[in-house]
């Protein structure tokens, strides 16, 4: 900012360092003629080294053609930003649910990816049936407890060029393949397991490098490719009205789709704006949220292989929502053109389309409705309209007896989902249980996309959950517990034999959906417990007073 | 005060209350035709009396049940609800249909003991009813910071270490000690509060939170109160003695506190004051909390007592 003498060094809009976008690249460095601007090391960056990890000189990486085009002065100003690992036969490269700020680009040898968290959800059953049989909480798969709207039935999205199917989450990475790359450059905790099948050499690469050479466009061409290859096709088909689409229409839209990158806050789509492209989401989350006289409510957040723009599209109208890349965002941008003519010769699709419509907007209007009823500013600040189900706990009934929360711990197997205590509001305690948040926290960061929600907004924890706790973090509340069970998996280390292990799975409050009535309430003796739904249980309480 | 202090038969205890008059009106129409026919009065060993006698039995054991029920609280067994009304409402009837029973004669020695303890346990009851009536709304009203009852003790100890902070913040070091989770706060938690601006100068530089240390003598003014007299009363706010434990006194000790302190250290003050507050709630809600559950100290050894001698005496009763 500035000239001459007055001239001084500053960051997006004159914000300090620390908190601007600057990633240490190193670039304006590179560019500066006079090499006034150097770097000094305050917190070495390096990945740790061993035995099996090999640093490099620039000139060294710079044979190498993925590294075609990268500036050799940022490579020498990052040494230790990027080693060279070699990996073993049945060695593991990395674990579903650590956390880590790398990625792994692999240049030679074929690794095999998978999940060995069991796909199952937490289940509770037992004591409807008699007085004597204890509720216990156990493991179900799909085909043992089917649930309304469950989603994603072909493919569990991960964080690699390919995504693993329900079936048999295994899938194979091979030398050009780049995974972690949502661990790099979001921290979230890694979505997989990656075991070396033959020698396996990779980079592993910190935030700097990666940036640096995914904005390189050899390197940036391969990494496309590869998800053109062989996700792309699955994220379309994940789209419930493509699922019909012709296999050239498909090999068409693999050619011409664009990939998009936004950064974090940026917004993708706003509401109001002509429609123009209906987007995949490749990596990152999306939020999409609508805004009203009073705020903004947020309506989903979308990760890998969600896909959102269609309902503008279909009416050749205007954004409903406002679309804005929570962290480091890839899309996949399918034109207006391309979708028009997709519409034009398909014509499930728009069937699909205005199904869907039809369904959004009543569910938009009812929410507008909702809204306005309600003075809700008053309620905001202690997010309690941002609930759909609330334990309220009547504190002039309750006698602090813990009943309430004795039966919950009963009805999971001693784990309580319920904490009586939380904001006051007038003479009731909003006890900490799931809200259902309309702005699910929750959801964001799941390295697995198993947190979310079905259409009527309840949130729902997938088969494929990794127990890696990021939810339980997220969520504002304290909601979300890790429920652990004992399991029986494939030993990694010992091909052919298995080990029992303790694998966590997230749960909240469900409702006693089992039980026909949650056991809170059940079991209040005096009648202070109850589940409300916060819009009529407020307005009600507001209409009241209004009217006095 | 009539809304706030009346008993509240709401419709869910009308249904209860009701059946339970009709068959209190009944019961004695019953006993009052037998008792003026009967040659010495009413007795325990007639066949009303023992009829009256196995009724008022039932009525005690299914009041007792309800410590079983709780224990099973999943059990879709009836509504907690509905077994508190059943104990409420049966459990007072057992009083008179016992009395019934014996024919207002309190007898020998193991049955004078019993209807003694029935006495006292449905008398303990209905005030246990009362206080669970009435005591809620006080907490309610008077524990604004209510906390979970088991974590008083954590949050009395975190409001201690949030006072030793303030005062050390505009004193220095107390020379107090410090717990292990304290001393990790400070590791780090100090420089994160820092919050970073941006200087006209043109860099942008770490500020450090503005906090004014005091001259020796305020701090000797402000370290004499705090550790003579405000942290013992943190450290045992149950304690009597202290002026900071009633909210009139507290307040005039920190108004006057106030008038000498410099304007520097009137936000901690304030800091100060809302901690002793805050304490004091917690005492007042450990009090309240021993109200409405110590009377079932005395009820439920009592009602259980009266259980096993019921049936010790129904057993020597019918068989000797």
């Amino acid at each position: 900012m500035g000239k001459g003498y007055s001239a001084r060094i500053a960051f997006d809009l004159n914000a300090p360092m620390g908190d601007s976008t600057c990633i240490s690249c190193g670039e304006c460095m590179v560019s500066c003629p006079t090499g006034a601007l150097t770097n000094k090391t305050v917190v070495g960056t390096s990945i740790t080294a061993g035995p099996d990890a090999q640093g490099f000189e620039a000139e060294e990486l710079l044979q190498l053609p993925v590294f075609k085009g990268i500036s050799g002065t940022f490579l020498e100003l990052n040494r230790g930003a990027i080693v060279k690992r070699r990996f073993q036969p049945g060695e593991i490269i990395c674990r579903e649910g650590e956390f880590g700020s790398t990625a792994f680009y692999i240049l030679e040898g074929k690794a095999r990816v998978s999940l060995s968290a069991p796909i199952a959800h937490v289940k509770t059953q037992g004591g409807a049936k008699g007085l004597f049989k204890k509720l216990t909480s156990t493991l179900a798969a799909r085909d043992a407890d089917v649930r309304s709207e469950e989603t994603r039935d072909r493919t569990i999205p991960i964080d690699a060029s390919v995504d693993l199917a329900y079936g048999n989450p295994v899938a194979e990475l091979g030398p050009g393949d780049l995974f972690g790359e949502m661990t790099c450059m979001n921290f979230y905790p890694r979505s997989a397991t990656v075991l070396a099948d033959t020698d396996v050499v990779a980079f592993e690469m910190l935030r700097n490098v990666l940036d640096i050479m995914m904005k390189n466009k050899s390197f940036r061409a391969q990494i496309d490719q590869n998800y053109r290859q062989r996700a792309l096709e699955n994220h379309l088909r994940g789209v419930p009205m493509f699922a019909d689409l012709s296999p050239d229409f498909i090999e068409h839209l693999k050619g011409s789709v664009e990939l998009q990158r936004f950064a974090p806050g940026q917004v993708i789509a706003r509401q109001g704006d002509a429609a123009k492209n209906f987007y995949l989401v490749r990596i990152g989350f999306v939020k999409i949220s609508e805004t009203y006289a009073g705020g903004e409510l947020v309506l989903a957040y979308l990760s890998r292989g969600d896909y959102f723009g269609e309902i503008g599209l279909l009416a050749g109208g205007v954004r409903t929502a406002t679309c804005t890349a929570l962290d480091h965002v890839e899309v996949v941008r399918i034109s207006d053109d391309d979708f028009r003519n997709m519409v034009k010769r398909f014509p499930s699709v728009r069937q699909g389309l205005e199904v869907v419509a039809a369904e959004r907007g009543a569910q938009n209007q009812q929410r507008m409705q909702t809204v306005r009823s309600v003075p809700i500013d008053q309620f905001l600040s202690q997010g309690l309209m941002q609930a759909q189900s609330l334990l309220i706990l009547d504190l002039q009934n309750c006698t602090r007896c813990d009943a309430c929360v004795n039966a919950c711990a009963d009805a999971h197997d001693g784990i309580t989902r319920l904490v009586r205590e939380g904001l006051r509001f007038e003479q009731y305690l909003v006890a900490t249980s799931c809200r259902q948040c309309r702005d699910p926290l929750c959801m964001v960061g799941c390295p697995v996309g198993s947190i979310r929600r079905r259409n009527s907004l309840e949130v729902i924890i997938e088969d494929w959950c990794i127990g890696c706790g990021l939810c339980a973090r997220n969520c504002p509340y304290g909601n979300i517990n890790l429920h652990p069970f004992e399991v029986m998996v494939e030993d990694l280390e010992r091909p052919g034999r298995k080990k029992a292990v303790v694998k966590q799975k997230a749960t909240s409050c469900d409702l006693c959906t089992h039980l026909k009535e949650p056991s809170c309430v059940y079991a209040c003796p005096h009648d202070a417990a109850h589940r409300v739904d916060p819009r009529t249980f407020f307005s009600e309480m507001l209409g009241g007073g209004a009217a006095k | 005060m009539q809304g706030a202090c009346a008993v509240r038969i709401d419709k869910k205890q009308r249904g209860w209350a009701v059946a339970s008059l009709v068959i209190f009106a009944v019961f004695t129409a019953w006993y009052s035709a037998y008792a003026v026919h009967a040659p010495s009065g009413g007795w325990g060993g007639s066949a009303l009396g023992l009829t009256f006698g196995a009724i008022g039995f039932a009525f005690m054991v299914f009041a007792a049940l309800l410590g079983a029920r709780k224990r099973v609280p999943v059990w879709r067994i009836g509504r907690a609800q509905a077994w508190m009304r059943g104990h409420l409402w049966l459990g007072l009837l057992s009083l008179p249909v016992i009395l019934f029973h014996g024919g207002f004669h309190f007898g020998g020695t193991l049955t004078s003991i019993l209807m003694w303890l029935l006495i006292i346990t449905v008398v303990s009851g209905v005030l246990g009813a009362a206080l669970q009536h009435y005591v809620p709304r006080v907490m309610t009203t008077d524990v604004k910071l209510e906390t979970i009852y088991d974590e008083i003790g954590n949050v009395q100890k975190l409001l201690r270490e949030e006072a030793d902070r303030g005062v050390e913040s505009i004193c220095g070091p107390l020379g107090v000690g410090k717990s292990a989770s304290e001393e990790v706060l400070r590791a780090g938690g100090l420089s994160a509060a820092r919050s970073m601006s941006i200087v006209s100068s043109g860099g942008a530089v770490a500020a450090a939170a503005e906090t004014v240390m005091l001259t020796e003598e305020e701090c000797a003014f402000l370290r004499k109160f705090y550790l003579g007299e405000m942290r013992p009363f943190l450290e045992r706010p149950r304690q009597r003695r202290s002026r900071l434990g009633d909210a009139d006194k507290a307040h005039g000790a920190f108004s006057g506190l106030r008038t000498v302190m410099p304007q520097s250290a009137q936000a901690t003050l304030e800091d100060l004051e809302d901690i002793c507050d805050e304490a004091r709630q917690l005492v007042r809600q450990e009090q309240l909390h021993h109200l409405l559950h110590g009377w079932l100290l005395v009820h439920i050894p009592l009602s259980l007592t009266l259980i096993l001698l019921g049936a010790v005496h129904a057993v020597m009763a019918l068989r000797y």
